[in-house]
């Protein structure tokens, strides 16, 4: 049975290269990609594409944040797929309650893996992306601060996947690991001898911290080019919300990435140099949930923070009014930022510590309720008699905002420890927090890219499959995750291969949803590519006329810039490249 | 040369216009050549954790042969990148306080990410000093090698701070001087360490394998360790550079980014002391 699913699994990676490698022979010049990629800033010109080598050197070289961002973001998409590809056999299996399409272990190992890919390989490359892209032409700098250290960090990413994903390699005796993405120990350290002791979990350690030593270079990175690299008139009080999300964000990953790198290596160190850091006599199995959820608490606020600025961004563009109390989304922004580090243990109110402990970090879980809920009644508030106009970003901006307070709301319960102790490790968690990475983050994620596609492309989208891939996501994803919900209030644990016959009708609810977003990704692939190709061109630098609204913004005036100096250069190709190396 | 293209006020700074491909503005082979070299090690990393079975049908000189060929790649991409950035063109490159202010703020943040990786081998630490102590034997931990190496490190954090300070005063002497008891003070320190490892495994027979405080001592005398020996590359690089006749009272930064690195290790060192040499034979 295991061989059918690897076998399902590998066509549908098979037809998934297959396709990218048709479409990598359609586009005849993308040797030359350069419609707005080449460096540039406002006012300046006669520098179209002679800053850069062509061919593949071009993107193996580039130290520009536009094309680094471009990388980060295929990079994030191609993530998504895989990751998307895997939880949609999961799903499959889970039609009914026996072990039929693939095996229990390697139902495990999806799992693991599609948590790990979603949360390291696609969430937090994929913000980068528009991080990369976005922040210096917001704040008006050249680029980023430290150019070189922005491509290398990029650059990690790719051996990371490879270590994260060896196990699903015909690599002789090795497997992909069946952790979870959460690497409990003892399990993890290898005691015992089960498959956890297969050297796929040490790859998968490997790959996992060189994926957050490049994060960690990452957010250094946009701390010192938001504090230092910002145009004179962009001062701290009128910095746009999306870099102050991303400031935050960064600041976040500062402390978790590399606590959570120290204790991998700890692990790596007891699974194979005889350490006893996680024996039981020693940090027990208490010491590794504590340093994992220092990190992975701070890491989920990592993955909503920038999301939140990309909708606090885009929203108010399309109701034609400013964001609604700008300050306070703003302080709520950072109150977040430091709450998120005292909130660990909520994930461990079941493991018997402290109750006194416990209490404290109950009440500081659900005071995150408050800042979360500023951000929400100002999202709203700023809708409030505006002049609002449904455009695919801002179905999927409402969108975000609705699937946020169903996990938001659901994520309250959680925090109350009582409550907690029943619904610990069912469904409902799943529901809950999957609302939130998929609902919200995802949601925001594609708010940003169908916002920003005419500037990253050059070209329009198909506005009707737009709303077509919103409609079927949002309905998708609210049965998939509501049907999470009630299975957790029946009973249902998670990570399970196999139910009781009792749950089936909900299960088959949640992949009937899972199937329409399956379909709703296959119309958004077809849209972007097809549009990226032979979409209509974007003619003007305003292609969403913020300017009849006053809400128009920087990166579209660079946009307007850069297209003007194309036209006006009438792509010159005989300028002496870059002048500027010749004394 | 100025990286300055704009021709007005409102100029765009090309990257790395002083770059390998030569001639563009905004292209470097050396991130690229330096990732292939971090991913390759972690590689090599993973190629000696598979080959090191019993019946691994992997050659076992591949492991230490890609490790090998990755250390090489990755050193290769840090010289041309250091040389490209900073080096070359070193007194005719912008020296605005904009450029200056990015490069300390990024030596900030990487100081606070520094603080959360010895963060959580410290928390392993704390544990078990909570719990029974001690937790089995421990080595003679507080000798004449500790505190002479301690006063070692902080005599070294003091001359880097004269050196300085005499090139604000552009004192350049004084400068090289400073910087090169440093090296030579941190190189003292890196063998005395060494002869302590060397002394427990043995003579103790106290090895990284020796239970709970044998995890805790190598993995933070272990981490601290990789940390003075980067410290002492950084100084190394600063210093060969000092000599070349680098620096001047106007032109510092990496002198400053330095220290900021060297006092952080130092600082890190003497909370490692009292924590774990001094906290551990307490009530041991």
């Amino acid at each position: 049975m295991q061989i059918t699913g690897q076998l399902t699994l590998t066509v549908l990676m098979g037809l998934f290269l297959v396709i990218i490698a048709a479409w990598l022979a359609r586009i005849e010049d993308w040797r030359s990609y350069t419609p707005l990629g080449s460096g540039g800033a406002a006012g300046e010109s006669g520098y179209v594409s002679q800053e850069k080598p062509t061919g593949i050197s071009r993107w193996l070289t580039t130290v520009d944040h536009k094309d680094i961002g471009m990388l980060y973001g295929a990079y994030g998409v191609l993530a998504f797929v895989v990751g998307g590809l895997m939880i949609m056999v999961m799903r499959v299996e889970l039609l009914d309650p026996g072990m039929t399409l693939i095996s229990n272990s390697f139902y495990n190992s999806l799992l693991t893996s599609h948590g790990i890919t979603m949360l390291f390989l696609f969430g937090t490359p994929i913000i980068a992306a528009f991080a990369n892209y976005l922040v210096p032409l917001l704040i008006g700098a050249d680029d980023m601060a430290f150019p070189r250290i922005n491509a290398i960090a990029f650059w990690l990413l790719p051996p990371g996947a490879l270590l994260i994903w060896a196990g699903f390699f015909p690599l002789g005796d090795i497997i992909p690991a069946q952790t979870a993405w959460t690497l409990y120990t003892p399990l993890s350290t290898g005691a015992g001898g089960g498959n956890q002791a297969n050297a796929g979990v040490d790859l998968m350690i490997l790959g996992l911290h060189l994926t957050g030593v490049s994060a960690t270079m990452g957010s250094i990175n946009f701390i010192a080019t938001i504090i230092t690299e910002r145009a004179e008139e962009v001062t701290w009080a009128n910095l746009d919300i999306f870099s102050w999300t991303i400031l935050t964000q960064s600041g976040l990953i500062l402390f978790a990435f590399p606590l959570l790198g120290s204790a991998l290596l700890m692990l790596l160190l007891d699974r194979n140099l005889g350490t006893s850091f996680f024996a039981i006599e020693a940090g027990g199995t208490m010491l590794w949930q504590h340093l994992f959820w220092f990190f992975g608490h701070p890491e989920v606020y990592i993955l909503v923070l920038p999301p939140m600025g990309i909708v606090s961004y885009v929203l108010p563009r399309f109701a034609g009014r400013r964001l609604f109390g700008f300050k306070f989304v703003v302080y709520s922004t950072l109150a977040i930022g430091v709450l998120s580090f005292g909130v660990w243990a909520h994930h461990m109110f079941a493991t018997g510590m402290d109750p006194r402990l416990r209490a404290s970090f109950m009440a500081v879980s659900m005071a995150i309720a408050i800042p979360s809920a500023v951000k929400t009644f100002n999202w709203i508030t700023t809708l409030w008699n505006g002049k609002v106009r449904l455009t695919t970003p801002m179905l999927f901006c409402v969108g975000f905002v609705s699937n946020f307070i169903l996990g938001g709301v659901t994520g309250v319960f959680l925090a109350s420890i009582p409550v907690d102790l029943v619904l610990h490790d069912t469904y409902y968690v799943v529901g809950h927090f999957h609302y939130v990475v998929m609902g919200a983050i995802a949601f925001a994620g594609f708010a940003g890219l169908y916002y920003w596609f005419p500037m990253f492309t050059g070209r329009m989208y198909q506005r009707r499959l737009g709303k077509i891939h919103f409609w079927t996501w949002m309905i998708g994803s609210n049965i998939t995750f509501l049907a999470m919900i009630v299975l957790g209030y029946g009973g249902m644990p998670r990570r399970y291969a196999t139910y009781l016959p009792k749950f089936a009708t909900f299960h088959q609810l949640a992949t009937l949803g899972a199937l329409l977003m399956f379909v709703g990704g296959l119309v958004w692939t077809y849209n972007f590519v097809v549009s990226w190709l032979e979409g209509p061109r974007v003619q003007d630098g305003d292609p969403w006329n913020l300017r009849d609204d006053g809400m128009y913004t920087n990166e579209w005036q660079w946009f307007q810039d850069r297209q003007e100096t194309a036209i006006t250069d009438g792509g010159d190709e005989d300028v002496v490249a870059d002048g500027g190396t010749e004394e | 040369m100025s990286t300055d293209h704009g021709g007005d006020d409102h100029g765009h700074h090309l990257p790395a216009v002083e770059d390998w491909p030569r001639g563009f503005g905004e292209a470097s082979w050396w991130p690229f050549i330096t990732a292939l070299g971090a991913g390759g090690i972690y590689l090599g990393a993973a190629l000696f954790i598979v080959s090191g079975g019993s019946d691994s049908t992997i050659d076992p000189m591949i492991a230490p042969l890609a490790t090998a060929a990755s250390v090489g790649a990755f050193l290769f991409g840090l010289y041309g990148w250091v040389y490209h950035a900073f080096v070359t063109e070193f007194w005719s490159s912008d020296a605005d306080e904009k450029t200056a202010s990015a490069l300390r703020w990024g030596m900030i943040a990487f100081l606070g990410s520094e603080l959360a990786t010895f963060g959580a081998v410290f928390t392993y630490y704390f544990f078990i000093r909570a719990g029974t102590w001690p937790p089995g034997e421990l080595p003679h931990l507080t000798g004449s090698l500790v505190i002479i190496n301690t006063a070692i490190l902080v005599a070294s954090s003091l001359t880097l701070h004269w050196a300085h300070v005499a090139i604000r005063n552009d004192s350049r002497r004084k400068f090289v001087l400073g910087l090169l008891s440093t090296l030579v003070l941190g190189l003292v320190f890196i063998g005395g360490q060494v002869y302590e490892y060397y002394e427990f495994i043995v003579h103790t027979q106290f090895t990284v394998t020796s239970g709970l405080f044998g995890s805790a001592f190598y993995g933070l005398t272990g981490l601290h360790g990789l940390h003075v020996s980067l410290g002492g590359v950084l100084l190394a690089v600063v210093t060969i550079r000092a000599l070349a006749g680098q620096y001047s009272a106007e032109r510092h930064v990496s002198i400053s980014t330095v220290s900021m690195y060297w006092h952080f290790v130092d600082v890190v060192w003497i909370f490692l002391v009292v924590v774990l040499y001094l906290g551990g034979s307490l009530g041991a």
